[in-house]
């Protein structure tokens, strides 16, 4: 008895005196803002051997470790890096790049291990075209580089027949199979990164497991690496344009509890931005001192929409045939465009200016331009960019058409099956938003919506690949900046849902009518402004068939951050966009009024800049 | 004793051979999405099957088997496939079992001192003042879900005390809380089956014998309800201990420590097999090891116990 | 000799000392009785503590409403999303109001409903898994704890089942089986009923070898008479403590899987779910009520069956029968 009592007043005696001694947390407030980031997070990399991984918390890592050949500037207008110039053949095939010299590998204690060349891109990309390396890019170069894909499969065994070449110390060359008006916006990805030949075949199969197996070229040098705990960057000494280098040091903790925790951290100053959770946005923009700290994140260039399925595959109790009879009726389809309220959907996840993310074409605004004219202001994606899909009206309407062209051909109310992963609570919910609310406006005689629950394990080729839905929320993220990127998932290969089974649209060539705008479009290599018009009809077509409903994109939400924004490469595509290069830290956050000044002033800013570029090419 | 001991031991490896066959054939039957993460979509057939086949995961189950354990005679426990790709799996485990004992031992220390103490001093003043503040601790603590107390300790202990929130291995005081967090729950646990059991033992007729024979309270305590009351829990003793350093997997991500806690079900759902099947051979022998361990420190506490000879039964 | 010692004895005693007793016929017939019932005893000293009553008719009620409060008048459907008449947009996050009792979760629902329903669907899952749990563990545990012979084998097998993480079978059984009420209740049958055997079979090698059990044998007595009159009754309270901490303890790992991910999908309310929600929203001081309600009902739900448990148990020792 008296054992514990003693015991927990020591406990409590030792806790008061040792609360005494407080750790105090040095405020710098010295002449200007102390340089140095540092935040919270819960992914953790699992390597840092940029020439294998295809994970964004990677591609995050390594474009501030290593640089490519070119970059992006904050408009995301293109500009040298560790490539002065280039120029490329008249007929699109061969591209040569003229190096940078004096560009330095470091060590990650600083040293210097040897001088960057053309070299070490060749023993890059043949390591990344080399099966036994597991490298989950690799496809993106082959699709690139001649012969690329027949070296990957051992076809040949021959690198030097590989569409890349090392002229001389510093000159570059590409030979592309085809020609490919955007390769230059596929040089940011992790797969056309350098490594130097020596060093990778020395540390062998221990590149990049940690820090001191892997060289720096780029901004900042890994100084520790340790997962699950923490990693440090600092500023490279000898970065070639190190004067672009603001923030000096970059510190990451890691807490598997980040999202919840982050918001608290920051509020106590112990770190420089934390990502406010959806839930407690309400209560950050309630709270007078806080709504100043907080301002908008930018939206990504993934994007979401809403499938229909043309070769539905699921179990006989929910009728795939009817289905399948239903959605090939242009009105049925039309009826569900036009019944979609994204804005309810969206408030699952965005419940403060859902307007903000939603998107009413497939290609995102801001990925890329045609002189300065945004992609999708281009011919009618202007008019569709700008109004939404929703209408209450035009919905019953359709669905009046839809019941009375379908009479006897299909039951109603058609089963519609929508799988969704439960690994989401913000999916599992708006599941059941959009049910009940287009159960409600069309009508539970019309249309049965019914939800299933799938697990995280295996989700895609339970539910999508398989065939295994009705109506379903899909994603793409591009690969390239060009607009034959997002028309990806909808070609005959693709695994989406094969709109060239939809019965009506066969044209004289046996081939849909959408592929056949696709192909003309993609035919087009030489024109830029043609090419871009075609892929703005195709699709304009896509939407007007409804054959899937663009729902959003991808990032949005709040940010309470120190960092300035606007100031980081700009980028659709590629590693550029996760630079800490060009950053600078502010001495207090940037609150939500302001941002929309200064992303207002970017954009016209961009524009500008855009158009100097288009013109000069 | 020793024959009984080494039958044990003989079984003990069969079982570790079935339990590590099972888990590893288990795994092979996630779906191969699960081995790629995020780049999934991107990847085509070819390449998909490569890497597959590159891991080894395309060949038939039986050599996966084969391969598996040859390599496990010779001491290695592979290398991680999706967690740290190409990192040895010993190396990846060796840091983290560090972290998880000590801060496990040190909450169990402190959850036997406590909670056995508060058992004895409940049974002792049974249906009085510390019993029911003792019982209003424990109902408290099994009542309120452990995810959401912890958290609230976390915020708010470490406002009041200044105390640093995430675990800094350079920093002594950010120990502290969580040890005492995850002592909370052993605590009550210990205490309350303490005070069943030795309210059992002080029902029984032989205490009234000692009580009669003029025994004071304070020896009839330690020589013989104590003993007997702590039989029982005996059992579980070597468990509690190995089994710390399988880590809690609240306390470890919420205090950002680096430990195993959160380790197996992380690369279960990650589908590393090499560390799973590397868990599962160290988890598996410690919890083998511990039924063993507890069955001998029973039998050792009450010389009644036996494990091996009949007694006269069929 | 000693024949004269006693005469001696015998001369000394006085006789009016003694007296003739008489022979009552009727008094030869009557048999001893006892109206000592055990079950009865028992119930009469649990009845005496006032706090375990009241408990237990709390639990009771709360049982029976939640069995009974979809049929009541004014309830509302726990999966509907309600929305402002006039804006059209989700009545997120309410407050608790005269309209919502305890208020709207995040995307619109009746929070009121969806946690009565939560209740039933936990309810469900721990007293089925609490009764697979009880019948299978002390089948098992008894069978292990007392036949030597199957002592090897049965150690054995609970050795490799215990030490397949239940990650892997949950993980396999959502994949397999898909995430719903069944697969969570098998899932957690299959792996469950190992602790309660263990326990049940240590406290069984504690007396297998008492001397009662060793006279029981002498007789004959076969093993399952045995097991259900010597072995069973003398573990009566540790049984039912335990027993009575099965429910709460399904929960318990309810919510612990629905942290790791495992759970029941969201458009089935359980317990488990709920206060996984209210935890992601702890931060914020307006919506805490989203987990304060969840952590009541399973606060009650747990102290009841402690308190009563431990009673029961305190009660069930025939040595509290006075």
């Amino acid at each position: 008895m008296k054992k514990s009592i003693s015991l927990m007043l020591t406990a409590m005696l030792s806790i008061s005196i040792l609360s005494g001694c407080t750790k105090a947390t040095p405020k710098t407030s010295d002449s200007g803002v102390k340089q140095e980031y540092s935040t919270v997070y819960s992914g953790e990399l699992t390597t840092l051997n940029y020439l294998v991984t295809a994970s964004e918390n990677e591609f995050a890592a390594a474009a501030n470790l290593v640089d490519c050949l070119v970059d992006y500037d904050k408009y995301g207008v293109v500009k040298p890096a560790l490539a002065k110039d280039w120029t490329v053949s008249s007929d699109g095939l061969v591209w040569t790049f003229n190096l940078r010299e004096g560009v330095k590998w470091v060590t990650n204690d600083g040293k210097e291990y040897a001088e960057v060349q053309a070299q070490d891109f060749v023993d890059a990309m043949k390591y990344v075209l080399d099966k036994k390396n597991n490298s989950e890019t690799s496809n993106i170069a082959y699709s690139a580089l001649k012969n690329g894909e027949k070296f990957y499969k051992g076809e040949t065994t021959d690198f030097s027949e590989v569409g890349i070449k090392a002229k001389s110390k510093y000159v570059l060359e590409y030979t592309l199979g085809a020609t490919t008006p955007y390769f230059l916006s596929m040089l940011t990805y992790v797969c056309f990164m350098p490594v130097n030949g020596k060093f990778l075949s020395e540390a062998g199969a221990k590149f990049g497991t940690d820090n001191k197996n892997l060289l720096y070229n780029g901004a900042y040098i890994l100084q520790t690496f340790e997962p699950q705990n923490s990693r440090v960057l600092i500023a490279n000494d000898n970065y070639w344009d190190k004067a672009n280098v603001f923030i000096k040091k970059l510190t990451y903790s890691y807490n598997k509890e980040a999202t919840t925790l982050s918001p608290e951290l920051f509020s106590r100053g112990q770190i420089t931005d934390a990502t406010i959770p959806t839930a407690s946005i309400d209560e950050w923009m309630k709270d007078t001192t806080k709504k100043e700290t907080v301002r908008p994140l930018a939206t990504t260039f993934y994007s979401y929409f809403y499938a229909l399925n043309f070769d539905p595959k699921f179990d006989a109790k929910y009728e795939p045939a009817n289905w399948k009879i239903a959605v090939n009726n242009l009105s049925f389809r039309k009826s569900l465009f036009s019944a979609l309220d994204k804005k309810a959907a969206m408030m699952t996840a965005e419940p403060y200016e859902p307007e903000r993310r939603l998107s009413n074409t497939i290609t995102p605004k801001n990925f890329i331009d045609l002189k300065g004219v945004d992609y999708t202001q281009l011919g009618t994606l202007a008019k569709t960019s700008a109004q939404s899909n929703f209408d209450s009206a035009k919905a019953k309407d359709y669905k009046t058409k839809a019941m009375e062209e379908l009479k006897g051909k299909v039951t109603f109310p058609v089963k519609i099956v929508m799988p969704y992963s439960t690994a989401s609570s913000d999916w599992t919910n708006r599941a059941q938003v959009i049910e009940q609310q287009m159960e409600n406006l069309l009508g539970k005689d019309y249309i049965d919506i019914i939800i299933l629950p799938y697990p995280p394990t295996g989700f895609l080729n339970a539910t999508r690949r398989a065939g295994n839905y009705s109506f379903m929320e899909c994603n793409w993220g591009p690969d390239y900046a060009d607009p034959q990127t997002y028309t990806d998932p909808f070609s005959t290969e693709g695994n989406y849902n094969k709109i060239n089974l939809a019965t009506d649209y066969k044209e004289s060539n046996g081939k849909g009518k959408y592929e056949n705008m696709v192909n003309a479009a993609k035919a087009e290599v030489l024109d830029t402004e043609k090419r871009y018009k075609l892929f703005a009809e195709a699709e304009q077509f896509l939407i007007d068939e409804a054959f899937v409903i663009p729902y959003s994109l991808g990032g949005g939400g709040f940010i309470a951050s120190k960092l300035e924004p606007f100031t980081s490469p700009y980028s659709p595509f590629g590693v550029s966009a996760n630079k800490f290069k060009g950053q600078k830290i502010m001495d207090k956050a940037m609150n939500t009024e302001n941002y929309k000044k200064s992303f207002e002033a970017w954009q016209i800013e961009r524009a500008a800049a855009l158009k100097v570029a288009s013109t000069v090419k | 004793m020793l024959k009984y001991s080494l039958k044990r031991l003989g079984k003990s490896i069969i079982t570790l051979f079935i339990v590590i066959s099972i888990v590893f054939l288990f795994m092979r039957l996630m779906p191969e999405e699960g081995y790629f993460g995020q780049g999934y979509e991107k990847l085509d057939l070819i390449q998909r099957q490569t890497i597959l086949t590159n891991l080894g995961l395309n060949d038939p189950w039986y050599v996966q088997l084969g391969h598996f354990y040859k390599d496990l005679l010779k001491g290695d426990l592979g290398t991680s496939i999706t967690y740290r790709p190409k990192v040895a799996v010993s190396e990846i485990i060796k840091s983290k079992i560090f972290y998880s004992l000590n801060f496990g031992l040190g909450a169990l220390a402190i959850a036997l001192v406590a909670g056995i103490s508060s058992g004895i001093l409940m049974a002792r003043n049974k249906n009085k003042f510390w019993d029911k503040l003792g019982n209003g601790y424990i109902v408290i603590i099994n009542a309120v879900p452990a995810a959401v107390y912890y958290i609230f300790l976390q915020l708010y202990v470490t406002d009041i005390f200044k105390l640093p929130i995430l675990f800094d291995k350079g920093n002594p005081l950010s120990f502290i809380l969580p040890v005492l967090s995850m002592s909370l729950g052993p605590t009550a646990s210990y205490a309350m089956w303490m005070r069943r059991y030795m309210v059992d033992e002080l029902n029984k007729d032989y205490i009234k014998l000692a009580r009669a024979k003029g025994l004071s309270n304070r020896v009839i305590m330690t020589k013989h309800v104590l003993r007997n009351a702590f039989v029982p829990m005996a059992q579980y003793l070597p468990a509690s201990i190995l089994y710390t350093l399988v880590g809690s997997i609240y306390i470890e991500s919420l205090y950002s420590i680096p430990g195993t806690g959160g380790l197996l079900v992380d690369t279960i759902q990650r589908q590393d097999n090499p560390i799973v099947q590397a868990l599962v051979l160290i988890y598996a022998s410690v919890g083998i090891i511990s039924l063993f361990l507890g069955d001998m420190l029973m039998a050792g506490f009450d010389p009644r116990i036996n494990l091996e000879k009949q007694g006269g039964t069929r | 000799m000693s024949n004269t010692k006693l005469d001696k004895i015998v001369d000394k005693i006085d006789p009016s000392l003694f007296d003739f007793a008489s022979y009552d016929a009727s008094g030869a017939e009557r048999t001893g009785y006892s109206d000592y019932s055990y079950w009865q005893s028992t119930f009469h000293v649990f009845l005496k503590n006032k706090v375990a009553v009241a408990l237990l008719i709390l639990i009771t009620a709360l049982v029976a409403y939640t069995v009974l409060q979809p049929y009541l008048p004014n309830q509302k459907s726990p999966t509907t999303i309600y929305n402002n008449v006039k804006t059209g947009i989700q009545l997120r996050n309410q407050a608790p109001d005269k309209e919502f009792l305890f208020g709207t979760n995040s995307i619109g629902q009746d929070l009121w409903s969806r946690i009565w329903s939560g209740t039933r669907t936990s309810l469900q899952i721990g007293m089925l898994v609490g009764v697979w749990q009880a019948i299978i563990g002390i089948t098992i545990g008894c069978l292990w704890g007392y036949v030597r012979k199957l002592d090897g084998i049965i150690t054995e097998i609970y050795n490799v089942l215990d030490n397949i993480p239940n990650t892997i079978i949950m993980v396999l059984l959502a994949y397999i089986l898909r995430p719903s009420i069944f697969t969570l209740v098998v899932a957690m049958c299959i792996t469950n009923w190992l602790s309660m055997a263990r326990f049940v079979r240590n406290q069984i090698i504690i007396i297998r070898d008492r001397e009662y059990n060793l006279a029981s044998r002498c007789l004959g007595t076969p093993i399952s008479r045995i097991i259900t009159k010597n072995l069973l009754p003398y573990l009566v309270s540790v049984i039912m403590l335990q027993l009575a901490l099965a429910i709460p303890m399904a929960i318990g790992s309810e919510v612990f899987l629905t942290y790791i991910g495992l759970g029941l999908p969201l458009n089935t309310p359980s317990l488990g779910n709920l206060i996984n929600e209210g935890r992601i929203i702890m931060m914020v001081p307006s919506l805490r009520y989203q987990l304060i309600f969840p952590a009541v009902v399973l606060s009650v739900i747990t102290i009841s069956f402690y308190v009563i448990g431990n009673t029961f148990a305190d009660a069930s020792d025939p040595r509290n029968h006075v």
